[in-house]
Order: C-alpha cells, then sequence, then structure tokens
C-alpha cells in the first residue's frame, strides 16, 4: 500500500489506487470515499465464535471446517474417522444444529456461532459427568461426537424419549459398540438438566 | 529373586492361590474409569491429534491394480510441486531390496517395487509440508504399470495353472523365525500354495476318525463360508518419526509399539536405549494392524523421510488406505460330522481352505468337547487381497466351525442345541467327570460352567417358551421368528508377558510405571484397582498413565490376555511395595549427625496393615498415619527444609518395586484345560419379503472367573455382540471381479452395525473362579465378538427352516434359501 521513492512515502488507495502524501490523508479518503474500515479483509478471511471465543482466521477455500478445528486451531476433541460424512466423530454444534464439520467448508462458517466438546466440557455440561459414569467410551475416538450430537439434541428437545435419543446418534458409529450405555447417559443427563433448571 | 513371590504362580498350569475372601475394589461397581473423562470432553489425545513443529506429512502411492510390478517411474513433477519436501522412490539405493523385519518373524519389503493387491502402498511415498500437497504431488507421479493377472478366490488359486499371486514370494529359509512359523514349506516360490500358519500341522488326527463314523448313528454332511471381512477402526492409521541427533522418538497408533523400537534397532542399527515410544490413546484397534508384518512398513518410511528432511515426519492413511487388511476367518470348510441319535457327536471331520492365513480350525473341539475322534486338514492359498490377520482374535476359524457343527447337529438331531451342548461338553475327547476331577485336583473350584451359563442365558431370553421346531413359527407382523444359540469356552488362552514398575511418591500417590498401549478396555483403571486392592490404598490415591516410554518392555496388550496376565504383574508389586512402606514404617534411618524415628516405634512389619491409604497397628487401629505422612517423614535432604524432600528426594530408599509375570506360551498348550464356559443366545425375526434379518434380542452370558471391572466385563459383551452381529449379517469386502479392485473401501458402503442394528442386549456375568488368571479370572476382550460373529445362522435356520451359511447372511442369501431369488 505505501511505497517510498526519492525520500517521499506515498500511500495509495487498495480500492481506487488514488495515491496520498500521508496516512491521515489516506485514512480520511477510504473513510469518506468507500464509507468502509480502513482496510478490505483478505481474500479468506473468516470469523467465527467457536466455544465462545471470537476468531479471524484466514482460511483456504478447500479447507473443512474440521480441518480448521483440529489442525489449525488445535481443539483436537472433533474426531476424524470416515472422512465422507458417514460417522459422526467430527460432529460439532454449527448455530444451534448438529453438522458434519468434515463435509463443511471453513470458508462457509463465516459468522458462525460453533461449539465443539472442549466448550461442553468447559461449560461442566451434566452430559460429561454421565458419560464417564455410564462407561460411553471404551477406546474412546467417537465419544466426543456422540457428546456433541446429545447436547445437540438435549438443546433442542430437554425430555427426549429413549426412542428419540437413539434416533438422534443413529448416525454416530462406534467400532467397540458402546450404543447401550448413550441412552441412558443422555437421559441421565436430561433429568440433571431439568434439576438445575429447577433449582434457578 | 527379591522380586519373586512364591504364592503366585509362574507355571502355566497353575493359578492365583492369593485370592482374598473379601475385596474392597475388585469386582465393585462404580469405579470412576481413569480415561473416562478425558475421552468424554476430547482431551485424550490419539496419534492422529499429534502435531510437532515442522512437522511434515507422508502420503503413499497405492496400486490400482489387483497385481503389478512397476516398469518405470517419473516423480520428476512431484519433486519440484511446492510445499514437497522428499520422495522417496522403491528404487531408492537405501531401501532397494531391503526388508522391514518384525519380532513375529515376517518380513516385507519397506516399499516395494510390485503389489499383490488393489490398494497396496507401493512404489513412492511423498513428504510434503500438508496432507494436501503430499497427495497432490502423489497424482503427479507418472508410473508405468506392468499389469498382471491376478486370482481373487482361494479355491481357484489352488487349481493348476492359476495366475501367481505373488510372484516375488519366496519361502522363508529354513532356519529363520518365518520358517518356524510355518509347519511346512507349502510348495515353494512358484505355487499359491502357502506353508500353514502359526506352527500348526496341516493335518490335524486326533483318535480314529473312520472309527468315529462307524460309532455314528447319522452322518451329516455340508460346506460353509465365510468371506472377508475387516476391522475398519476408529482412527485411521498414523505415526510420527522424529530424529534428535542419534535418538529417534516416534508416535505410534499401534497396539505394540515397543516393537517397534526392535525395527528400528534393525533398520537404522541404532541402539534400542536411544528409541522412544510415545504410544497415545488407539482409536481402536482389535489386534488385526498390529499383528501384520506390514504395519512396520510406514513407520520405517517416516523415519527415513524424517532423516532426510530434518524434520518430523507423520505418515497418515486415509480411509481407503485403511482398507487394506482382513481377518482371517475367510475359509470355506467342508464338514462330515458323525453323531449318536442321544446327541453325542462320535466324529467332525473338517477340510478348509483359506485366503492369505490360517488357523487350525479344530481347536474348539479339542479344547472344549469330549468328541473323540477330530480329523481337519488346512489347505492355504495366497490370492490377490489384502492381508489378513487377527482382528479380535485368532480364534475366529475354530469358533466359525465349532457353532456350524453343533448347530447342524442339532438340527439333524431335532434336538434343542442347548441339551447337544451340555452332551458333549469335556475337554480333548474327555468327558465332565474327567474335567471335575482335574478341577479338583488343580484347586479350582468343581462347577459346571456351560450348564450355569446356559440356565442363566434360556432364563433370560425366555428359551424355553419361545424356542420352537425350524419354520415353525410366523409373527402377527407376517415375519419369520426364530431363536439362536452358540457356545463354547472363555478365552483362557492367557498368555504373554508383563513387566511393571511402582513408586510411591512423596507426597503419597502410587504410580504405577509401565508401557502399555490403550485399546480401550479400561485396563489403566483395573489395574490401579488390583494396586489399590493389594497396597490397601484408596484408588483415587493410584494412577497409571499408560502411554509414556518408561524404558520397560510394553505389558502384554493383547485384548483378552492383558489383564489375565498383566494383573499378576499388579499383584506383585503391590505386595513387594506393602512390605516395602511397612519396613520403612517401622525402620529408623541413620544418618550421621541424627536418627529419624520410625513412624511406628517399637513395631514390626508384621504388626501393621493398610487401609484407604492410612497405616494402623492391628492391635490399636487409633494407633495410625497416612501413607503419605510415612513416606514424607524424613528430614529432608542436605540442609533444606524437609519439604522439600519431594524434589531432593528423600533420605530414605524411596518405596520402587518392580515385578515380572509370564503366563502360558500360546495359552492352548495341551493339558491346560479351559474351565470357564459362555453361551450367547439370540431371537429374530425374518421378514420373508426382503430377506432383512432383525435381531430383537441378544443374551450374552459369560463366566469370566472373576469380573475385576464389571462394567469393562460388560462393555465387552455388549460391545461384541455389535461388532459380533455385524459380521454376521453385513460385513464384507466387495471386489469387483473383472479387475480385482476393492469397491466398497469406505465407512458409507462397508456396513458395520450402528445403534440402530441391534435390538435389546442382555449381559450376564457368571463368576465360577475357575480361569487362570488373577483371582481366577479369564480374558474377555475378543470372545464374544468372535463367537456372535457367527450367531445369527442357527437363529435364520430356526426362523426359516432353511440353512445360509455362507457368511455375511446378506438379504440376497436369506432370500435365495426361501427360494425367492
Amino acid at each position: 500500500m505505501n511505497e517510498t521513492r526519492n525520500g517521499l512515502t506515498r500511500y495509495s488507495c487498495p480500492y481506487c489506487s488514488n495515491t496520498f502524501d500521508s496516512f491521515e490523508a489516506i485514512k480520511s479518503h477510504i473513510i469518506t470515499d468507500h464509507k468502509t474500515e480502513l482496510l478490505p479483509e483478505p481474500e479468506g478471511m473468516i470469523k467465527l465464535t467457536i466455544n465462545a471465543q471470537k476468531y479471524k482466521i484466514r482460511v483456504e477455500p478447500e479447507w473443512t471446517l474440521y480441518y480448521l478445528i483440529h489442525d489449525q486451531l488445535g481443539l483436537t476433541g472433533t474426531k476424524l474417522m470416515c472422512d465422507h460424512g458417514a460417522c459422526g466423530s467430527c460432529t460439532v454444534i454449527m448455530n444451534g444444529r448438529a453438522i458434519l464439520s468434515c463435509m463443511t467448508l471453513a470458508i462457509e462458517c463465516d459468522g458462525k456461532q460453533i461449539e465443539t466438546v472442549e466448550g461442553i466440557a468447559a461449560a461442566n455440561h451434566p452430559l460429561i459427568e454421565e458419560y464417564v459414569k455410564h462407561h460411553c467410551m471404551q477406546c474412546g475416538y467417537c465419544t466426543p461426537g456422540f457428546v456433541v450430537a446429545a447436547k445437540a439434541l438435549l438443546d433442542k428437545n430437554p425430555h427426549p424419549t429413549e426412542g428419540e435419543v437413539r434416533e438422534a446418534l443413529a448416525g454416530n458409529l462406534c467400532r467397540c459398540g458402546t450404543y447401550p450405555q448413550h441412552p441412558k447417559a443422555i437421559l441421565e443427563a436430561a433429568k440433571k438438566l431439568q434439576d438445575l433448571v429447577e433449582v434457578k | 529373586m527379591g522380586q519373586e513371590l512364591k504364592e503366585m504362580p509362574n507355571n502355566p498350569m497353575e493359578h492365583d492361590k492369593y485370592i482374598p475372601e473379601t475385596f474392597n475394589l475388585v469386582g465393585k461397581r462404580g469405579i470412576r474409569r481413569i480415561d473416562g473423562y478425558r475421552k468424554a470432553s476430547g482431551k485424550a489425545i490419539y496419534t492422529r491429534d499429534v502435531q510437532l513443529p515442522g512437522m511434515l506429512y507422508a502420503t503413499f502411492l497405492t496400486s490400482p491394480y489387483a497385481s503389478a510390478r512397476i516398469k518405470g517411474m517419473n516423480t520428476s513433477k512431484a519433486e519440484a510441486l511446492p510445499g514437497v519436501r522428499a520422495v522417496l522412490r522403491y528404487d531408492d539405493p537405501e531401501i532397494r531390496g531391503k526388508k522391514v523385519i518384525s519380532t513375529y518373524g515376517g518380513e516385507e519389503e519397506i516399499l516395494s517395487g510390485y503389489a499383490y493387491f488393489q490398494g497396496q502402498q507401493v512404489g513412492a511415498v511423498v513428504a510434503a509440508d500438508t496432507e494436501d500437497i503430499a497427495n497432490e504431488a502423489l497424482r503427479l507421479i507418472e508410473v508405468e504399470w506392468e499389469e498382471r493377472p491376478f486370482v481373487l478366490e482361494p479355491e481357484d488359486a489352488l487349481e493348476s495353472g492359476a495366475p501367481l499371486a505373488r510372484p516375488e514370494w519366496i519361502p522363508a529359509p529354513k532356519g529363520t523365525i518365518s520358517a518356524d512359523l510355518s509347519a511346512t514349506q507349502g510348495e515353494g516360490a512358484g505355487s499359491n500354495k502357502l506353508p500353514v500358519s502359526f506352527g500348526f500341522a496341516p493335518v490335524l488326527r486326533f483318535g480314529d476318525i473312520e472309527k468315529g463314523f462307524k460309532e455314528a448313528d447319522k452322518i451329516i454332511e455340508f460346506k460353509a463360508r465365510r468371506r472377508y471381512h475387516g476391522c475398519a477402526d476408529a482412527e485411521m492409521q498414523s505415526g510420527i518419526t522424529r530424529w534428535e541427533g542419534e535418538c529417534v522418538e516416534v508416535w505410534l497408533h499401534h497396539q505394540h509399539p515397543y516393537e517397534h523400537k526392535w525395527t528400528m534397532h534393525q533398520w537404522f542399527d541404532i541402539p534400542m536405549n536411544q528409541v522412544k515410544i510415545n504410544s497415545p490413546y488407539n482409536g481402536a484397534m482389535f489386534g488385526g494392524w498390529n499383528w501384520i508384518d506390514y504395519s512396520m512398513i510406514p513407520q520405517c518410511v517416516s523415519a527415513i523421510l524424517a532423516k532426510r528432511t530434518g524434520r518430523p515426519v507423520k505418515w497418515v492413511f486415509n480411509r481407503r488406505d485403511d482398507f487394506t487388511f482382513g481377518q482371517m476367518d475367510v475359509m470355506t470348510t467342508d464338514f462330515k460330522v458323525g453323531a449318536k441319535r442321544d446327541g453325542t457327536i462320535t466324529a467332525v471331520k473338517l477340510k478348509t481352505v483359506y485366503a492369505n492365513c490360517s488357523f487350525e480350525a479344530a481347536l474348539h473341539f479339542l479344547e472344549n468337547t469330549s468328541i473323540p475322534h477330530i480329523y481337519s486338514e488346512t489347505l492355504l492359498a495366497q490370492v490377490n487381497r489384502g492381508p489378513t490377520m487377527a482382528i479380535r482374535c485368532e480364534q475366529a476359524p475354530p469358533s466359525f466351525c465349532f457353532s456350524h457343527v453343533f448347530n447342524h447337529v442339532a438340527a439333524e438331531l431335532k434336538m434343542d442345541p442347548t441339551e447337544v451342548a451340555l452332551k458333549n461338553d469335556g475337554t480333548e475327547g474327555e468327558d465332565m467327570e474327567y474335567l471335575a476331577e482335574f478341577k479338583r485336583s488343580h484347586g479350582f473350584p468343581v462347577r459346571d460352567s456351560l450348564r450355569e451359563c446356559i440356565e442363566a442365558g434360556k432364563k433370560a431370553i425366555g428359551w424355553d417358551e419361545k424356542w420352537h421346531p425350524p419354520g415353525s413359527k410366523r409373527l402377527p407382523n407376517g415375519r419369520m421368528h426364530g431363536m439362536g444359540f452358540v457356545w463354547t469356552h472363555e478365552w483362557d488362552s492367557t498368555r504373554g508377558a508383563g513387566v511393571a514398575g511402582l513408586l510411591i511418591q512423596p507426597d503419597g500417590t502410587v504410580s504405577i510405571i509401565a508401557l502399555r498401549s490403550d485399546i480401550g478396555v479400561n485396563a489403566e483403571t483395573t489395574y490401579c484397582q488390583i494396586v489399590a486392592e493389594e497396597l490397601g490404598m484408596r484408588i483415587e490415591d493410584v494412577f497409571f498413565r499408560q502411554q509414556d516410554d518408561v524404558y520397560l518392555p510394553l505389558m502384554t496388550p493383547d485384548g483378552s490376555c492383558n489383564l489375565t496376565t498383566n494383573g499378576y504383574v499388579m499383584k506383585k508389586v503391590a505386595k513387594l511395595a506393602k512390605k516395602k512402606l511397612l519396613e520403612l514404617a517401622t525402620s529408623t534411618v541413620h544418618l550421621i549427625e541424627s536418627d529419624i524415628p520410625p513412624a511406628f516405634p517399637g513395631m514390626k512389619p508384621e504388626d501393621l496393615d493398610i487401609k484407604e491409604s492410612v497405616i494402623y497397628a492391628k492391635v490399636d487401629p487409633s494407633n495410625k498415619k497416612s501413607v503419605a505422612e510415612v513416606v514424607k517423614d524424613v528430614k529432608g535432604s542436605v540442609i533444606l527444609p524437609r519439604e522439600y524432600a519431594a524434589i531432593q528426594n528423600t533420605t530414605h530408599e524411596p518405596i520402587f518395586v518392580w515385578a515380572w509375570h509370564r503366563q502360558g506360551r500360546l495359552g492352548v498348550e495341551p493339558g491346560r484345560h479351559h474351565l470357564c464356559r459362555q453361551a450367547h443366545f439370540c431371537e429374530i425375526e425374518v421378514d420373508p419379503e426382503t430377506g432383512e434379518i432383525e435381531v430383537t434380542k441378544v443374551v450374552n452370558v459369560n463366566d469370566v472367573g472373576k469380573a475385576i471391572s464389571p462394567e469393562a466385563v460388560e462393555g465387552q459383551q455388549y460391545g461384541g455382540t455389535y461388532m459380533g452381529i455385524g459380521r454376521n449379517r453385513s460385513e464384507e469386502y466387495i471386489w469387483d471381479k473383472p479387475t480385482g479392485v476393492l469397491l466398497n473401501g469406505n465407512l458409507i458402503d462397508y456396513k458395520f452395525s450402528t445403534m440402530g442394528d441391534v435390538g435389546s442386549i442382555e449381559t450376564i456375568i457368571v463368576e465360577t473362579g475357575m480361569g487362570y488368571g488373577p483371582y481366577g479370572s479369564v480374558g474377555v476382550g475378543e470372545d464374544i465378538g468372535t463367537v456372535t460373529s457367527y450367531l445369527l445362522e442357527s437363529a435364520v435356520y430356526n426362523a426359516i427352516g432353511k440353512w445360509v451359511d455362507d457368511g455375511p447372511l446378506t438379504p440376497d442369501k436369506v432370500l435365495k434359501a426361501l427360494g425367492k431369488a
């Protein structure tokens, strides 16, 4: 944006290429004439909220949301198992809906609210303790995906029936076969949430 | 031998002679899983999650053909791609013709120039800044392939004139471990006929088979088949290598990570004491991959690339790459069985053809029944499919044959299958009376395990009310109702060795010091339970972090062996530590300027005991001090206040002990009889219009001897059932016959059980104490998933009155049996 020639610094506008002698001049020009913030966002810049933390990050067009969360931001609780939307291990909550982060492009997530298993655990959601208590994990690789799917269910439906729980988790694969434990833990967590509401 | 404890068995024929009358922690429910929070909250780290500064990613070229040789390769475009840091080729002088030798004796070329199945990692591997760049570079590699004829089915492979599945294959030279593991040398390099695996004889003879047929009232002949299926584990395979000068550090998604120290030593000629292994949590395992010599290759490749680039290299398989291996029950068996009218089986004759790996199919008849005459012939063919190995157990072939024989005999004799089971229960041709005497003379409780299991299971599923003649019950919804039953012995094939240390930290907490790869069986907790129980500590004061390299050999990590072997190690270290701790509590520590008096002056170790992490006098329990007080009760080193003892080490000898235990060999040595049994029951509905099987209820009954963690046992029961039912009903690799290309190497088209695929599962634990493991326990990690893989055949027969002896029992086969397809 700025170049130095013969000891003089010139500032060129990134919108219209006009040049100015001082930073103050170009700043005033951009605000007045282009009616915008000072600089255009670089291509691929997105803003999103993950677990109540704001992020502003430049993403490549081919990045999946999983890759952004897991590899770039280090939130490794979100897991990759099937890599094509068949197993639910990479589930995160986006604007209230459980979605598959391996099938979602990061660049499409501008402005979104995301919740991962780390956020659910940090908030001391009763699901976590109930999962531990009911041995809902063996190898544990798919477990965060189940927890996130369960959280999304309870957010929408605080009093699910066992059938509704099973339906909500039907898309989550567990090779160790921990399936029977999840409805027990989730229904118990729902009860705990209800108790919390009543106390409040 | 200060580390020996006489009451602990070292002879595999012996069992635990030190069983407390009451337990505080062993067998108790509600003990918090050590890995529970980490796994539920996403904090548990798996190899796939690990990233190191400057780390490169390595991906592999795979063969597009079922059998092919690389005639030429141009990697220049791949090498020129920005972000590519190294390309390793099959013809690189460092690796050309060299093989990886595993501790199991097998050998594989490190990066071969030929492929013997489609999807094989072959020819080239690229290390790049990102996985995407590495994959893009792979697409830029130009390969001149020589496509070769291939053969997919073992029966075809054994016919004369069949294409050679692996022309480069050379039999193991005599005198090598590989040769020792093969009973015969097959037919050499010019044939697809392989030596029989695992050292079994190609023909097993027990008794006089012809005599057995003569004694029979009925001869039953049939054929059954199990098609290729696989592991489909949760976390795709990966590993990392980083060099730090002459030292190498690796991170492995592997059940046997310690083996890689050996491999690194073999390959790079570096001492094993300069190799560090990290064994993060494993996203499902089930053996399989870890037993294949092939699993050594990517790690070696990444080590070479890491050395060349000077950066850590993480090798990664994609989901399709993960479908390169399968379970070893790819088999077709011809059965001929003789039986008397009362259900007594007099003879079993088997002829089995396997693909790529074999096992002894008759084993369970020998180990588990009074059948006097057994003959089993094994033929092993190599075919152009990936390697097969034990995925959740090598006992799949014997379980397959055992369940088929018992199902068919009961059906032909029109008997209740549970009665046929009880009629033939025994061992090595001997009946239950012999077995009762064996139990008595070896100090085991004398109980009839199978009868107990069957009675419990029948009651739970309502067998007596619901079982009916084949094909005789149609439900109001139009479906056909069926009841199924299988049984066999428990997995008391305990084997392996374990070594561990135990340190009482200066704050009184206990560290178990051992390396043990996690496979999800709650081992971290159960090991702590045993230590806490034996040492008298509170469970929360004992901790085990299994993933650290503590420079001790890996504790046996196999699903059904680990606790029955390593549990003894835990008992031993706890008992040794208790002895040392009580000695410290009653001993004076002599320093130059002063003496530190004992915590319990004037007392002897035998006057004290420990409970709830507190040491107390037996005669006066109010005279007590916590373990923390006792181990910290020192003056402190040098001139620093005593709180510094924790930093500068203590003035007394640390309470550190170690122990080792070996259990059996393969666990199937003759004369070491299996005493515990298991029985599984199911109720199904078959839709005669679609051929679909709905499993409405399964009951698992396992005599585990003693359940140390009941929740963990139940986890293996229902978890194994989901895997078994999936295998039984839908899991199958499907190849395109004309091209030999695997069509369903993904988790959409390869179908394992979801939450909706099995109705209710009831788990019943029987505890007879008749196991060789600690507290009379047996292993339970592998067996249910293996045995229930053959549960539905009997239920489908009971429902439709026709056999579908071709697993998996897909709807098309059921419809065909019903005459509808």
